[in-house]
């Protein structure tokens, strides 16, 4: 149990980070889907698990940006947490990572980028008050106090992600508890979602590349990677 | 890194770029990067203004609304460098700093956004996706470097131009000709999205094996392509993965 609490700790130390990293300092991609579930999944554990999940979600959110004032979805916090939970989750059955738990968190947790969405706008006017006190401050000529008041907006988010992914990681921990009660034909059909809305996020991806002709360049990718599984599998044979 | 072109010490110059890292830290609807651009120009208006009146006015002049791509705003932070110098040297009138942020934050911010966030990203991120049956967490790490790789390169090279073209630095954005080498990022994006599609559903259809493995693997593709063509027509993404999740879930269960 002590390693589960310190387990749900480390998911909300790199969910902070990787929430920070997103919108105030650096963006160099380390909250991107595909990282912050990799290295989410790997901290806790369950680095398969982190690494499916981040797959999906990142298709799912390829196309997704934040262009001038408007907010997307918050897509790291969706990959963060969904991938706490799942990671929890599986943790708990002793079984290691399914797709039938990874299908299930996708489904439970799937309001989490919108969720992220509605902390980053009641932020933003947090850091619109800085902003205002920032300008008084300059006028009356404390500008030191008055450039410092840029980094006073980081913390907010820290303390939110960091609160957020916590909940998503103790949440896992309790639904885990009682994932054995799940009937197995619950389980299978849950395994088959998994697969089936990859394909959609990959269709989603696909669509969002904005590319020019996307379809033919999809069906191009599916070629490559059908011939190449193919030559695989007949160098193994 | 940072060159010549202007009397600033390299080591400001150095911690303006490094600053220029939190642009974003206290963005809002109102000013949106204002305090973020501040505190980034900020060590090299304290060594321009040793006067503290002449410094608040230069603050102040900044902190007016900005907004702009975050990595390209970094062309823009070494252009303002090299107008403010001429401004403190008397040789500008302040006007002209204002009027080369108002001028160039908007086209700069659509290229940026083209190039990085519609080309770059995608094109990195599905390939890295696609790459994971082979690499595992290395995918993650490889989209690291190749997406950080240009990143940093175009961030540091937009700040030394800035500072040494000042105005001109227009001319120089566009012989580099982002938004071409967008469009091919961009298909190889698709392809990589396709590719990855293929890979999970002939996965997940093999771990299950026999005549279901080949339903769920044929039903994925279709469930794929029929997504392609229903997200076209605007079908809310949530809807249609809720009702592939749905599909796909009877049918695992019925089988």
């Amino acid at each position: 149990m002590h390693d589960a609490w310190v387990h749900v700790a480390l998911a909300g130390a790199w969910g902070a980070l990787v929430g920070l990293e997103r919108r105030a300092f650096l963006q160099a991609m380390f909250s991107r889907p595909l990282v912050a579930a990799t290295g989410m999944g790997l901290l806790l554990g369950q680095l398969q698990t982190g690494l499916y999940l981040g797959m999906v979600l990142e298709l799912f959110y390829l196309g997704t940006a934040s262009l001038g004032a408007a907010l997307p979805e918050n897509d790291t916090l969706a990959a963060s947490g969904t991938t706490a939970a799942a990671a929890m989750m599986a943790d708990q059955t002793g079984g290691g990572g399914t797709p039938a738990i990874w299908s299930l968190c996708l489904i439970l947790f799937a309001g989490l980028g919108l969720l992220g969405r509605a902390v980053d706008r009641r932020l933003e006017g947090h850091a619109a008050a800085l902003s205002t006190h920032g300008l008084e401050l300059a006028e009356h000529g404390e500008l030191e106090s008055a450039v410092r008041q840029n980094l006073l907006g980081i913390w907010p988010y820290a303390l939110v992600y960091f609160s957020l992914n916590v909940a998503c990681a103790g949440l896992g921990l309790l639904i885990g508890t009682y994932i054995h009660h799940v009937p197995l034909v619950v389980l299978r059909g849950l395994a088959w979602a998994f697969p089936a809305m990859a394909s959609v996020a990959a269709a989603i991806a696909a669509r969002g590349s904005h590319a020019r002709n996307a379809a033919a360049w999809g069906l191009l990718g599916g070629a490559l990677m059908t011939t190449a599984a193919l030559i695989l599998a007949w160098v193994n044979e | 890194m940072i060159g010549p072109g202007t009397h600033l010490p390299t080591s400001v110059k150095l911690r303006v770029f490094l600053r220029s890292l939190l642009l974003q830290a206290s963005w809002n609807p109102k000013g949106m990067q204002n305090l973020g651009l501040v505190y980034a120009l900020y060590p090299a208006l304290e060594v321009l203004y040793p006067d503290p009146e002449k410094r608040r006015e230069a603050v102040q002049r900044h902190l007016t609304f900005f907004n702009t791509h975050p990595y390209v705003a970094a062309a823009i932070v070494g252009g303002v460098l090299y107008h403010e110098e001429r401004i403190a040297a008397g040789e500008e009138d302040p006007r002209r700093v204002t009027e080369f942020k108002g001028a160039l934050m908007g086209p700069l911010a659509a290229l940026g956004d083209g190039f990085f966030w519609l080309s770059l990203r995608p094109a990195v991120g599905a390939l890295c996706a696609a790459l994971v049956p082979w690499l595992g967490a290395w995918a993650a790490v490889l989209f690291l470097v190749l997406y950080n790789v240009v990143h940093f390169t175009l961030r540091a090279r937009l700040f030394r131009m800035g500072l040494q073209l000042g105005d001109r630095l227009v001319e120089a954005v566009a012989r580099a000709r982002l938004p071409s080498r967008g469009a091919r990022l961009r298909a190889v994006a698709a392809a990589s999205a396709g590719a990855a599609a293929t890979y999970l559903a002939f996965a997940f259809g093999a771990q299950q094996g026999g005549v279901g493995g080949w339903l769920l693997a044929g039903g994925c593709l279709a469930l794929g392509a029929l997504s392609y063509l229903l997200v076209a027509r605007r079908v809310p993404t949530a809807v249609l993965t809720a009702m592939a999740a749905l599909l796909a879930g009877c049918l695992g269960a019925w089988l």
